[in-house]
């Protein structure tokens, strides 16, 4: 069990992803920092293989996906922001 | 079947006929034009006040692709009518999207009228290391990386934020695809105050450069921003040359009034 000091924010988020625009460059999946993707086996009508989400309580809505992919394919939605009061 | 939350949140500023895009997967052209978007949206600037316009090649397709009042120019005439558009609308923001083959071989005229003129404009330096479309790669005009081209001959370097301090510029940066927040945030910045700004983005091509152990496939190019850049802000202009085997120097050169 985690133990946060008092005042701290806990911040969750969800990442969602169009798979017909992915051209499977590979660049959101090793730069998350929580190691949120993985690539999938499936692949899309053009050919190329997306990426899926693994761990989807690991995500904290960095927004760097966001910000990185060149195709417009992924973001990332604000799930829940709470404060902690006491330990 | 996945569930998407809501739809992409800038949806309102791409073009619907022009997704999937046309470029190799993995290019910089992408991610510099995702960071105009989250730039534009933060600024206080209003959508319907910026114009982007851009030249031939494959930055040229930059115009394409976005949905401000946008338009794209023929050879030789980019600058020449962002200038004449800027004179025309004087509230408009001008953004200019420039690559090698519109400033280097003609073009550079306009460029250095640029601040003698008075005239407004942002200027994104697409800088890919390459000028492909009429002279198939040799050796005419080689930016500033000096290194082997197609046929493996080696020119000098040129440096560009040095030609815009001397020309007078208010704003002056250099970064890389990797840097994307700071890139962000010199963007908003050029946005929102007064003065004609120039940003460099570099940015190599991956068509010709992935090869021989230069840089590699698109996730190990951003691995080789990764190590090969170091940030040095208030750097002097004069030691900004481009060399193969050196380190790339990033920042903010210049920030003045």
């Amino acid at each position: 069990m985690k133990v946060f000091p008092t005042g701290m924010q806990v911040i969750k988020g969800e990442v969602s992803i169009i798979k017909d625009r992915c051209k499977g460059c590979g660049i959101c999946i090793s730069y998350c920092p929580m190691n949120v993707l993985e690539v999938s086996e499936e692949f899309n009508s053009k050919g190329y293989h997306f990426p899926v989400v693994k761990n989807p309580d690991n995500c904290i809505n960095c927004g760097l996906c966001e910000m990185l992919c060149p195709d417009f394919a992924i973001w990332s939605v604000l799930k829940e922001k709470k404060q902690v009061v006491e330990v | 079947m996945v569930q998407l939350r809501g739809s992409y949140p800038f949806e309102n500023f791409l073009q619907a006929g022009s997704i999937p895009s046309v470029w190799c997967p993995g290019c910089g052209i992408g991610t510099v034009i995702n960071t105009f978007i989250h730039a534009a949206e933060r600024s206080n600037v209003s959508s319907n006040d910026i114009c982007v316009v851009s030249g031939i090649g494959c930055t040229g397709k930059v115009a394409y692709c976005v949905k401000f009042n946008s338009f794209q120019t023929i050879y030789r005439s980019c600058i020449r009518c962002a200038s004449h558009i800027k004179l025309k609308n004087p509230n408009w923001r001008v953004v200019v999207f420039l690559s090698d083959a519109d400033f280097m071989i003609s073009g550079a005229d306009d460029f250095v009228g640029i601040v003698k003129k008075g005239i407004d404009i942002l200027v994104i330096y697409i800088n890919n290391y390459i000028y492909y479309l009429y002279i198939k790669g040799k050796n005419l005009t080689k930016t500033p990386f000096m290194g082997v081209t197609v046929d493996k001959s080696i020119e000098s370097p040129f440096n560009i934020p040095h030609l815009a301090e001397s020309c007078g510029f208010r704003y002056i940066a250099r970064w890389t695809p990797l840097h994307v927040r700071r890139l962000s945030y010199s963007m908003t910045d050029s946005l929102q105050k007064p003065g004609p700004s120039l940003i460099e983005v570099i940015s190599p091509c991956l068509m010709y450069y992935s090869s021989e152990g230069l840089v590699g496939t698109s996730l190990n190019r951003m691995d080789y921003f990764y190590d090969n850049s170091i940030i040095k802000k208030g750097e002097r202009t004069e030691n900004l040359d481009l060399r193969f085997k050196d380190k790339i120097i990033v920042g903010e050169f210049k920030d003045g009034t």
